[in-house]
């Protein structure tokens, strides 16, 4: 059975409309639209997207959307999902921002972004203390941690340059442990 | 002309940088900000918090809204497609390959090294936002009071904004300086 890019492209609008609140919650409405509903892909199939979407660079529910639409029509699969996933989420924030800077004026708007503006810090530290469990597993990866900390928030290096230094020292600590383990 | 090009670079960028979900791109919105200053700090604190209650992940929205500040509806588009560009082409290069990808050593080590400089990046941001917004007795107050909230109950975003939105409206109607 061929699935016409019309039906991928409603199917990950759907999705798309529904992805509220950050990535991972991408993984349950995928189960639920493409498994559940469509017999698309399998579970298993699902879990390796998500775990290689973690592993490439980008946002995860564009990786996620990617890998589902390449493996139902190749190329052209992986296009029309990710469009199909980036649809709603375009209309809201430019709706939202046509509208934003009246809303501004109104001072109710400020106390309230006043308070989110505090709870954005909180909801960022809550996602470190989440990525922190799998990333931060040994003392290499504790000292990578405190020196790219160091350098963004000290030195005030750029991110880029910063990710560059920390996979060159990535490469040399798993080569030496390569080489220690022989 | 020139800035729709450093749109096109910078978004793309975010998009082949930042590994590993989550808020990962924020790093580079932050950094995005402050050298081309298209949004403020304070519009990428405000456009967290809409992503959480509007479809779609923070770098996905954060894109349109730097885009469409710079050249309206079609900015926010071109920018939104600069960010997933580097995903479409990984996925494709990927893909034909994908057991010896995830097997492999090169791979492995610039994974190791990611996921902690993901960490360190976020925190550097976290702590930059927390002393430039978190100053006056009522913001010290609230952050301390979410703090301490933050270990018993994990779940929902959208309290913590719903619960900090009442908390500012409240503290306006009492008069009480917030800035």
């Amino acid at each position: 059975m061929r699935i016409s890019l019309k039906n991928l492209y409603f199917e990950f609008f759907m999705i798309g409309l529904q992805l509220l609140g950050g990535g991972y919650v991408i993984v349950p409405l995928m189960k639920k639209n493409l498994i559940e509903k469509k017999n698309w892909i399998t579970e298993s199939e699902l879990t390796d997207f998500y775990a290689l979407s973690q592993t490439i660079p980008g946002v995860i529910a564009i990786n996620i959307s990617a890998f589902t639409g390449y493996k139902l029509r190749g190329k052209s699969g992986a296009l029309t999902a990710i469009i199909g996933t980036i649809t709603t989420p375009i209309i809201f924030i430019l709706l939202i921002a046509t509208v934003m800077e009246y809303l501004l004026k109104i001072s109710f708007t400020q106390s309230i972004f006043w308070g989110v503006s505090i709870a954005v810090i909180i909801l960022i530290y809550l996602s470190i203390k989440e990525m922190w469990q799998n990333s931060l597993v040994d003392i290499p990866s504790w000292i990578i941690f405190i020196l790219t900390f160091a350098l963004s928030f000290f030195v005030k290096l750029s991110p880029v340059c910063i990710i560059i230094i920390s996979i060159t020292l990535g490469i040399l600590i798993c080569l030496a442990k390569a080489r220690l383990s022989k | 002309m020139i800035t729709l090009l450093h749109l096109i670079i910078e978004f793309f960028k975010t998009g082949l940088f930042s590994i590993g979900g989550g808020y990962a791109t924020i790093p580079f919105l932050y950094q995005i900000s402050h050298q081309y200053g298209w949004y403020s700090i304070k519009e990428l604190s405000d456009i967290i918090a809409i992503s959480m209650i509007t479809p779609g992940p923070v770098g996905v929205n954060m894109a349109t809204f730097a885009g469409f500040k710079t050249f309206g509806i079609f900015g926010g588009i071109v920018a939104t497609i600069s960010l997933a560009l580097p995903a479409f082409i990984f996925v494709i290069l990927i893909s034909k390959i994908l057991k010896k990808y995830s097997e492999n050593f090169w791979i492995k080590s610039i994974l190791y090294a990611l996921k902690p400089t993901g960490c360190g990046l976020l925190l550097a941001v976290g702590a930059k936002m927390f002393f430039d917004n978190v100053k006056t007795m009522p913001a010290i107050c609230l952050f301390l009071f979410l703090f301490l909230v933050s270990f018993k109950f994990k779940k929902n975003p959208l309290y913590y904004f719903l619960f900090a939105s009442i908390i500012g409206i409240i503290l306006q109607i009492c008069n009480v300086k917030l800035m």
